[in-house]
């Protein structure tokens, strides 16, 4: 399994140039089960990595296109008229699909926004009365502008905790964007990539993942994060319980694609920024800088 | 603190208690009206605990208030001194229970239950009530602890007054050391009452100190300063009796310039520490030479001392064993050989029998003594009545007595032989408390004996009943008191053991509650500045820095003890890598504090290639013992063994 891990991060590596880190975290919140969220300016390549990932997965994907004038039904779908049987019928959205791509997410109106966080959370859709169940697995890959941008509506805190992980992408180094601008187009690059882990194995790496040992040192170690965060005055709330779990959960996936067995306190520091940045300061986009604090200062226990 | 709309019930209940412990001992200190007035607050307040209605209102409370004061001065007639002073504190702290509204209020009442309790030490020293105080005012702390605590938990609440009151005492030690002491004012003490203590009588009715005999309360206790003197030397002198009327013995009023008495022999060096007590009598070893104020010597060679015998005192006394009194004067020789009346036939004829008027004094002392000792004598504590002529129903009739018959019939046959004697009464014996090396001295060792003047001897002590009952005064097991117990008359062989171990036990209290009163009940201005000055501080100015010094450093010790403790770590595995950190930090490599141990191998190897190897090994084995699933104590040994062969 570990093996068809690592090619698949070697294939998305050679599309998404000179970011493996962020590669690799957003892998790592897929097999975690969790959503994600890209977070960054315009043309630095988040559609690009969530369709690398549909296509390397071999998962049915769509992307939504959210726009200030987009509505609930363009997002779930809606029940027509069928003129012939006499009867409504429901018209399943792009939410139908395993791995949807919200495109600036934070372009939409809450309503929108909100239409599709429900169905992030409840992994179903409830239209008139009747409730759809999504496909499996399911997931969304939102990306959004920075809030300074004119015409955005910013996730609130409440809802960027339904993200497991927020990454940023940032501008590619020298090379690789020398490597960019000689090499073919990424779309024609995406729409050539070979499927590299299927779903039935995907479902079977995340039910692993589910049973990678937490030690009770580790879980101090944990927990000591926590209450720094609830303590220290840096930040103005602390993390949740909720969040607690998505740090561990992601900590869990992030050790068992470095092929071990049991959580170190490594991993939680790895996926810490990811997991916690959002959370401790929404309109920051600075993770690095954010955690940085709790590492220099909680002991490793 | 949190706010309580309602005190708790529990809270009360344990306050009350802790007062009433409190108060409990001063029973025996105060006016029984003042104890009862207290006691009915107290219930009132009991009661009210579970009948709010009834607690009394405003006009109640300020008639009650009346009625203290009131009883507090019919009883004192004003507020000063010690006596008047501890009622004022019980009868306020009695009714400041019945006004319990707020919080405030329970501080109020503890603060003044610690001034109550405190008030116990003006009355009693004894290493017992310290104890007792320390007892109750733990009980106390624990209250006030609770009144703080979110939850009542009365053991955890205990736990932490006994934690307070540990670290409190290096601080009470030193201040009990270094405090500067001033002599109580007298005025504080002046209106106190006398209590009847009880002691040797001056008088003396054959009879009456049989009570005394069988009494286990300590008179006296003496250090020796070398060696002791055997047990039938040991006789301490008290009055001298030389009047009678034929029942009565009392101490005959004559005044006599005293003659020093010529010394020789054996002397004796010791320590008298006197219980308190009735009469200003020193009871010193036959025959005191050497004494110091403010003690004196009487006319019989009795020991006086001025100064007030109702408090525990010590006194440096040598004594010699061999001594000579000299010549003694006419009214000295008239009541020596003073008489009732004209002695009766019967005892002419003993005398005319056993001396014959012609042969000299000592003859007739021991041919007395033989009579007593071969005629059908014998030694009871449990005497016949002897109310009419009780001298000579004793030597012709009863012939059952103690000391007191013995030494009264003895000197009254010598007078009627124109003999000059007298009976002296005093302490024979005493036990040696193996523990503190000191003998012990009680109200069952009172004894009489008689002294009879010889020419160029002086006065010379006979003991009639050491002819009578040898193991009286010869042995150290004191006879006395194992008949008083029955234990002679009981099973010897089953009751020893259990006897010497009682006596065993008895004598270590007795060690520790003479050194109490040694070392801390006679720590006085006096001794406080000789024993500082052994540390070189003389005046009262570097007694003061130093007391400030000591504390301020006691203080700061138990503030760091107390912000730096941090919980030592005993997980094994930890410890094992904290040892493969200490190696790694004498070459600069420390590891940081939110560092992982995978990430700090990285680092290190960076630093040392050639040891990659074995720092991988150990961060493995140190991984797999801490955050894996299965670890083995194998393992455990692995990683032992692998930072041990660690080196750089």
């Amino acid at each position: 399994m570990q093996n068809a891990i690592n090619q698949l991060l070697d294939s998305a590596n050679k599309v998404i140039l000179g970011k493996p880190r962020q590669v690799r975290l957003a892998l790592c919140c897929l097999l975690a089960r969790g959503h994600l969220l890209i977070e960054d300016i315009p043309g630095v390549g988040k559609t690009t990595l969530a369709h690398t990932l549909a296509k390397l997965l071999g998962l049915n994907y769509q992307r939504i296109q959210f726009t200030s004038d987009i509505l609930p039904a363009d997002i779930i779908g809606a029940s027509v008229f069928d003129a012939k049987n006499h009867e409504f019928k429901f018209h399943p959205g792009p939410v139908f699909n395993q791995m949807v791509l919200a495109d600036e997410i934070n372009r939409a109106t809450p309503k929108a926004q909100s239409a599709l966080l429900e169905a992030m959370e409840e992994h179903q859709v409830t239209v008139e009365g009747k409730t759809y169940p999504l496909p499996q697995p399911f997931f969304v890959i939102a990306t959004q502008n920075p809030s300074h941008q004119i015409g955005t509506f910013p996730l609130p805190e409440s809802q960027l905790d339904r993200f497991l992980m927020r990454i940023e992408l940032g501008y590619p180094d020298h090379q690789a964007e020398r490597q960019l601008l000689i090499g073919q187009s990424r779309h024609s690059l995406c729409e050539s990539l070979p499927v590299k882990l299927p779903p039935a194995q995907l479902q079977r790496i995340q039910q692993a993942v589910n049973e990678v040992h937490v030690s009770s040192a580790l879980l101090d170690y944990c927990q000591g994060i926590i209450n720094f965060t609830r303590d220290s005055s840096e930040y103005h709330c602390g993390l949740s319980p909720r969040a607690g779990l998505a740090l561990l959960t992601a900590a869990k996936a992030w050790a068992f694609m470095d092929q071990r067995d049991a959580v170190i306190p490594e991993d939680l520091q790895a996926v810490l920024a990811a997991v916690a940045g959002h959370r401790l300061r929404a309109g920051n986009t600075q993770s690095e800088a954010i955690v940085a604090p709790i590492l220099a200062n909680v002991a490793v226990h | 603190m949190i706010m309580k709309p309602e005190l708790d019930k529990n809270i009360l209940i344990f306050l009350l208690s802790a007062i009433g412990l409190i108060v409990f001992p001063h029973i025996y200190h105060i006016p029984i009206a003042i104890f009862s007035f207290f006691c009915l607050l107290l219930s009132w307040r009991f009661i009210g605990v579970w009948q709010k209605k009834w607690l009394p209102g405003k006009l109640i409370i300020f008639l009650l208030f009346v009625c203290g004061i009131a009883l507090l001065y019919s009883r004192h007639q004003g507020l000063f001194g010690r006596d008047a002073g501890t009622n004022l504190f019980i009868t306020a702290l009695g009714l400041k229970l019945l006004e319990i509204k707020k919080e405030r209020d329970l501080y109020l009442i503890s603060y003044l239950a610690f001034i109550v309790a405190a008030s116990q030490f003006l009355y009693e020293q004894s290493i017992l009530m310290a104890a007792y105080i320390l007892l109750v005012c733990c009980v106390l702390l624990a209250m006030l602890v609770s009144i703080n605590s979110y939850k009542m938990q009365i053991f955890a609440a205990f736990k932490t007054s006994v934690i307070i009151i540990v670290q409190a005492l290096p601080i009470a030690v030193a201040l009990f050391i270094l405090f500067p002491r001033i002599e109580a004012p007298k005025w504080l003490l002046f209106n106190e009452q006398r209590q009847a203590r009880t002691g040797l009588s001056d008088s003396m009715e054959p009879g009456s100190i049989s009570d005394l005999r069988l009494s286990d309360e300590l008179v006296f206790r003496v250090k020796f300063a070398g060696a002791i003197p055997p047990q039938r030397q040991r006789y301490w002198r008290g009055p001298v009796l030389s009047y009678t009327d034929g029942k009565h013995w009392t101490q005959a009023n004559f005044q006599k310039p005293l003659v020093k008495p010529v010394v020789t022999g054996a002397s004796y060096q010791y320590t008298l520490l006197m219980e308190p007590q009735d009469k200003n009598w020193v009871f010193a070893l036959d025959m005191p030479k050497e004494f110091s104020a403010p003690l004196t010597l009487n006319a019989g060679y009795q020991l006086i001392t001025s100064e007030s015998p109702d408090k525990r005192a010590e006194y440096k006394v040598t004594s010699y064993a061999g001594y000579n009194t000299g010549s003694i004067n006419r009214s000295e020789y008239q009541t020596a050989t003073q008489l009732p009346g004209e002695p009766s036939d019967k005892i002419k004829q003993l005398v005319g029998q056993l001396h014959g008027f012609d042969s000299g004094p000592d003859n007739f002392i021991n041919q007395l003594l033989k009579h007593f000792r071969v005629e059908d004598f014998h030694y009871t504590l449990t005497p016949p009545m002897m109310e009419e002529n009780p001298i000579e129903s004793f030597l012709f009739k009863t012939r059952y007595g103690f000391c007191s018959h013995y030494a009264s019939a003895f000197v009254y046959l010598m007078r009627v032989a124109h003999i000059p004697a007298r009976v002296v009464t005093g302490y024979q014996g005493g036990e040696l408390n193996k523990v503190g090396d000191f003998l012990e001295i009680r109200q069952a060792d009172a004894h009489a004996w008689a002294e009879v003047w010889l020419e160029k001897r002086g006065w010379v002590r006979v003991d009639p009943t050491a002819a009578i009952a040898p193991e009286r005064i010869e042995r150290e097991i004191n006879i006395d008191r194992q008949t008083a117990y029955s234990i002679v008359a009981a099973n010897n062989y089953l009751l020893r053991p259990a006897y010497n171990w009682l006596k065993q036990a008895r004598q270590l209290w007795s060690n520790v509650d003479y050194n109490w009163q040694r070392w801390v009940i006679n720590y006085d201005n006096k001794s406080q500045s000789n024993f500082l000055s052994s540390f070189g501080i003389n005046d009262i100015k570097t007694m003061i820095y130093w007391m400030i010094a000591v504390i301020a450093s006691i203080t700061a010790v138990l503030c760091w003890f107390l912000l730096y403790q941090k919980p030592k770590s005993t997980d094994k595995v930890l410890l094992i890598y904290n040892r493969f950190c200490k190696k790694l930090a004498k070459h600069g490599l420390l590891r940081g504090a939110g560092e992982g141990v995978k990430d700090f191998a990285e680092r290190v190897k960076i630093k040392l290639p050639e040891q990659a190897t074995g720092i991988d090994q150990i961060t493995a084995v140190f991984i797999k013992l801490r955050y894996e699933r299965v670890a083995t104590g194998e393992d455990l040994q692995q990683l032992k063994t692998l930072v041990g062969l660690f080196r750089i």
